[in-house]
């Protein structure tokens, strides 16, 4: 079938990046390179952070190097000692990711180098991570992703990105179906959604832009949003989540993909990200900006709704 | 909470409304000086500019039994802090795309520009959001939920039913 996504030149890729994060060690352009190693299963890839050029043979990449290292780089994670530039490998929603992070000045470009992925996509989950990549098994991000080839980055391994089969995008048209439904159904289904949730903040934990020293949803004077894992807590948490990462989110799908409970919290990004796209043009990329569409505004926004 | 009571025909909508201190505070001030008369269903918030309120004190004003919810505050270029009602508004703008998305009725959250002049306006406004809240009904999502909440579901069980109906 040609649902077979081509990742062939991973393994160039692979080399590539050892060879490159071994260079940039030794010749002391990086202190450090976050990046993928090989897992204990069979297949399986985990985030490693490495210091020495010797240290550089255990780096991969396959199509379970589904992990947005950018949250790494981010103040949530600043226990980890950090000196002089880093080097980190990204794929291009991560990417959008450290852009987005540049633009709220939490890194600053010279303090990166950037080793960019020309990604075909990545598997949805890593449950099996030695599946083979089909249109089944791939992210659903991937299947609508517009940055396959990220730009601006330090380094690119010089491979060239096998044409991929066209897919239909996912959450495009899960979008569309639940807009089309009247507001009781609507939530109805997120009820539902939001009741599953466990409040293990494994999606606060994984998104690059959760870095806040203390999260309004863990406060409790005063308490905003109740902290047990119940329907009416529940929801309020997915709503000022979903608030919280609007105009921000990178669409990276982290957040959905560690979930445990299955709940579809890109929906809501992905829903968000296209609402700001109508209203004020803005849209997740490449190019660093200072300000995020709701940290900024214009004379003549719309405010049809405003009486 | 008390089911009996959304089914008889004396509801009175619990309107919330969050304004600010330098246009529509003044503004209900100015209908109250005047003596103009408006509902009593409205709770006023004060706060000291659109651009303070937050969304999730929407969301907790709902959870709390409001059956609607008001913000109001200065026109755009009016703003006391220059320009924290163009803030306001885009904020609102995404986030009643949100509440949207998840199924709440928009027609029971309105936005609104009142100035400290327009004493006239704010009695409209009012008026008009709480008579759209009275032909809706009670807004019983959120209630529902907190209720869920207490109650580890919904009151599915006879033995439930009875305990509920005990208190
Ligand atoms: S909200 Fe989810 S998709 Fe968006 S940046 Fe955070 S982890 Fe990624
Ligand atoms: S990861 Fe899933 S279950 Fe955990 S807090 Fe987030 S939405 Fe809830």
């Amino acid at each position: 079938m040609n649902n077979t996504i081509d990742i062939s030149h991973y393994a160039a890729i692979a080399d590539s990046i050892r060879a490159e994060a071994a260079r940039i060690l030794e010749q002391g352009v990086v202190t450090a390179v976050v990046a993928y190693t090989t897992g204990r299963r069979a297949g399986s890839v985990q985030p490693v952070i490495i210091t020495a050029a010797a240290e550089a043979e255990r780096l991969t990449f396959t199509a379970a190097s589904v992990n947005n290292l950018a949250v790494y780089l981010t103040k949530a994670k600043k226990d980890i000692p950090r000196s002089g530039r880093i080097g980190i490998v990204v794929k291009g929603c991560d990417l959008k990711a450290l852009v987005g992070l540049m633009g709220e000045s939490q890194l600053q470009r010279d303090q990166l180098y950037l080793i960019g992925i020309p990604c075909a996509g990545v598997l949805a989950s890593t449950v099996r991570p030695a599946e083979a990549l089909i249109a089944a098994t791939l992210a659903p991000k991937c299947r609508e992703c517009d940055a396959h080839l990220p730009e601006g980055c330090d380094y690119v391994p010089a491979v060239s990105l096998p044409s991929a089969p066209t897919l239909e995008p996912s959450y495009a048209a899960e979008i569309a179906r639940l807009e089309a439904l009247t507001p009781a159904e609507r939530w109805a289904y997120w009820k539902e959604q939001f009741a599953k949730c466990i409040k293990c903040y494994a999606c606060r934990q994984v998104c690059p832009f959760c870095f806040c020293e203390q999260c309004l949803c863990d406060r409790n004077k005063p308490q905003m949003v109740d902290t047990t894992p119940r329907p009416a807590g529940n929801t309020a948490w997915h709503i000022v989540r979903a608030m919280h990462l609007a105009g921000r989110c990178a669409g990276c799908a982290e957040c959905e993909r560690v979930c445990p409970m299955d709940i579809p919290l890109n929906l809501l990004n992905r829903k968000m990200a296209k609402e700001l796209k109508e209203l004020f043009d803005y849209e997740a990329g490449f190019a660093v900006h200072e300000k995020g569409p709701l940290n900024s505004f214009m004379e003549k926004d719309d405010q049809s709704f405003i009486k | 909470m008390h089911p009996e009571k959304n089914n008889s025909s004396a509801f009175e909508p619990k309107i919330i409304a969050f304004v600010c201190t330098w246009c529509t505070y003044a503004g209900a001030d100015l209908a109250g000086t005047s003596r103009m008369q408006y509902p009593s269903n409205v709770r006023v918030l004060k706060f000291p500019c659109t651009g303070r309120i937050d969304p999730v004190f929407i969301l907790k004003a709902f959870q709390q039994g409001a059956d609607g919810v008001l913000v109001s505050g200065c026109h755009p270029g009016d703003c006391h802090y220059i320009a924290g009602n163009f803030h306001a508004r885009r904020r609102f703008a995404a986030f009643r795309k949100l509440l949207e998305f998840v199924g709440v009725d928009l027609q029971r959250l309105q936005f609104s520009w009142v100035s400290a002049a327009e004493g006239g306006k704010w009695v409209d406004v009012v008026t008009d959001l709480t008579e759209t809240v009275r032909a809706l009904g009670p807004m019983t999502e959120f209630k529902e939920l907190a209720l869920e909440e207490q109650w580890s579901g919904a009151l599915t069980t006879p033995e439930l039913k009875e305990a509920y109906l005990q208190i």
